[in-house]
């Protein structure tokens, strides 16, 4: 694959073949010489395929082979003549990240470390077999989650007011349609409210270790040395199997509207068309059934702290900094060749990184930009940063949105065989719960690139701004 | 593409599939000297990444019939539909008996009641991709190639 270096922290592949676009790939020359021979670089340039494509098809630092569009990808299609892609949104539709800070501080609990790690397991299901973290719902109660998201949360005693208003589209995606999801997908997610999935999900207790922007550090309520909550999960069986079902709906549909892509986990069908209409109705319901199970999981989770630590809410100071999602294809206004149009950007583990100013951006965070959550792996640290204005103008306002692999979960668990990855981990001052072993082999340290050069790329690019960075004391995985 | 390399977890499941490199998810490859022999270890390949396959007992039978217009098709919606099996009625299963008609297979899977406490759960499979999804007769018998969405 042919690449020019555009500066010290950008790529791109020239535009050929089908492409109608070229690819841009944010990475150092480290980073790009490992990516050289990666099937993810095809990737980016097959997602220059899709009818409606503008700008160019881009790549996040964390970018590493996924299926379809690579893992750190971003397409906006013009959404008047562009098309949806169920693949350029994954399986886990609005898999996201939210942070939440406290008043305490991490010297008074750590001693009591091992407790609270126990309290947060045994109160946050892993949600397989039969299991669940809340009473299950029937099918009326379930069409009500996925059309109102958090809003639902806040309803039955699960959430406030500010958590909404700190959550990305307030928790809710208009467009819901919730006679678009199968009957099969609400059989799979019925069980899985609060519950956190397996694979790369977790929950994580951290502390704030280092703050690189006092403003915004203050701004987001980060103070250094306080023990934070962040959690990694998604829309669960429910959206897994939307996303599955859309796959065929979608695919079948490509011939009729003469679309042809190079690789079928890319299929899709124009937005104007019944097919795309009734997948972003499903895709929507899909995202808010995903808010609403990340925030009954954050709930659960002070519950625990407030048990475990003996405080009251008050003592804790429970507060979310934002919430976040990073697969997921939403319709924005940004500026394509110097004319305002509205688009549909595909983020598929990518964040919204929105400036200063932007209207959507609550009160309280307006004047800062977007805080934007970019974990690490869960023996060293994870960031929180800015969006700035050069992200709406060169990245549809979007960062990376994690660490990104680089040892596939074989080789992980290959690696990790005879060690006890527990104990190491302890040694470095984290203390781990999980449901499964291969759940912490396959998350290794190793298997991950340093999340702080992912964030550094960002940052050199003008796409971020980065506030501070937390260290992780209790681990708890699916 | 990286080479494949030997499933580690037993030598029985080694025989059935191996697990190719794959950053972000999980690849497996299968070969078998028949097409129901593949889909049948298809199968059990996917029971075998939920559970561990020595912890599950054949004690129920369950049976399913796919239908599909090409063999990767067919291959996504019969291991789709074990998914689904697997979450919403939590069967977990460690054989398979595989029956061909044309386009359709009957799948008889022998197994039990997932139990959390007595199994060796494994981790979830998201969903089966389309992506370099294969179904391939070769001199040498057939062939797949699956890419698991983790």
């Amino acid at each position: 694959m042919q690449l020019i270096k555009l500066n010290d922290h950008l790529w791109e592949i020239p535009q050929h073949g089908a492409m109608l676009v070229s690819g841009r790939i944010y990475a150092n020359s480290r980073m790009i010489e490992e990516l050289r021979d990666d099937p993810a670089l095809t990737q980016v340039a097959n997602v220059a395929c899709l009818p409606g494509i503008v700008g160019h098809s881009l790549a996040m630092p964390d970018i590493h082979w996924g299926y379809g569009f690579p893992i750190g990808g971003v397409a906006a299609v013009d959404a008047a003549n562009g098309v949806i892609s169920p693949g350029g949104v994954g399986y886990d539709i609005n898999c996201g990240v939210r942070l939440a800070t406290t008043n305490l501080e991490f010297k008074s609990v750590e001693p009591r470390r091992e407790r609270l790690a126990d309290a947060l397991f045994a109160k946050i299901p892993a949600g397989v077999g039969s299991e669940g973290a809340i009473p299950g719902l029937d099918r009326k109660e379930l069409k009500q989650v996925v059309t109102e998201g958090a809003q639902w949360a806040l309803r039955n005693g699960y959430a406030t007011r500010r958590d909404l208003d700190h959550t990305e589209e307030g928790g809710r995606l208009a467009g819901a349609n919730p006679d678009r999801v199968s009957e099969r997908a609400y059989q799979r997610g019925a069980k899985q409210i609060g519950t956190l999935g397996s694979g790369n999900h977790f929950l994580e207790v951290s502390r704030v270790d280092q703050i690189y922007d006092r403003d915004l550090a203050e701004a987001f309520g980060l103070r250094e040395g306080c023990v934070t909550l962040l959690i990694h999960s998604g829309s669960r069986g429910l959206g897994h199997q939307t996303c599955d079902d859309y796959l065929k709906v979608v695919g079948a549909s490509m011939a009729r509207y003469e679309i042809r892509l190079p690789d079928r986990q890319l299929a899709a069908a124009p937005i104007s068309s019944p097919e795309g209409q009734a997948y972003l109705g499903a895709m929507a319901a899909a995202a808010n059934f995903a808010w609403c199970n990340r925030q009954v999981m954050m709930h659960l989770s002070q519950e625990a702290m407030m048990e475990a630590l003996s405080v009251s809410p008050g003592e804790l100071g429970f507060a979310l900094v934002y919430d976040v999602c990073h697969n997921i294809a939403k319709f924005e206004e940004h500026i394509v060749n110097h004319r305002k149009r509205l688009v549909c950007v595909h983020r598929k583990g990518a964040t919204r990184a929105f400036g200063p100013g932007h209207p959507v951006l609550p009160e309280a965070l307006r004047d800062h930009g977007q805080p934007v959550l970019i974990p690490g792996d869960m023996g060293r640290y994870s960031f929180v940063v800015a969006g700035l204005e050069t992200a709406m103008r060169e990245t549809f306002g979007s960062s990376c949105h994690g660490a990104g692999r680089v040892m596939s979960r074989h080789r992980a668990k290959a690696e990790a065989r005879g060690r006890d990855l527990r104990s190491e981990l302890e040694a470095v001052g984290v203390t781990v719960r999980a449901h499964t072993r291969a759940g912490v082999a396959e998350e290794m340290p190793a298997a991950y690139k340093d999340v702080a050069e992912v964030v550094q790329v960002m940052e050199a690019a003008g796409v971020t701004r980065t506030v501070a960075r937390l260290k992780p004391f209790i681990v708890i995985k699916g | 593409m990286m080479a494949a390399r030997s499933t580690p977890q037993n030598e029985c499941e080694a025989a059935l599939y191996r697990e190719f490199e794959h950053t972000g998810d999980t690849g497996i490859e299968l070969a078998a000297p028949t097409r129901g022999e593949l889909f049948r270890r298809a199968a059990i390949a996917m029971g075998s990444m939920l559970v561990g396959r020595e912890t599950v007992s054949a004690k129920q039978e369950r049976e399913l019939t796919v239908e599909a217009d090409t063999d990767p098709d067919l291959m996504h919606d019969l291991l789709a539909e074990l998914l689904n099996l697997f979450v919403v009625e939590s069967f977990i299963w460690r054989d398979a008996i595989v029956k061909e008609d044309g386009r359709t297979l009957r799948i008889t899977l022998r197994g039990e009641q997932f139990d959390s406490e007595r199994h060796d759960f494994r981790g979830e499979i998201k969903a089966v991709t389309y992506h370099q999804l294969s179904v391939e007769q070769a001199a040498d018998g057939w062939h797949a190639r699956i890419i698991f969405d983790i």
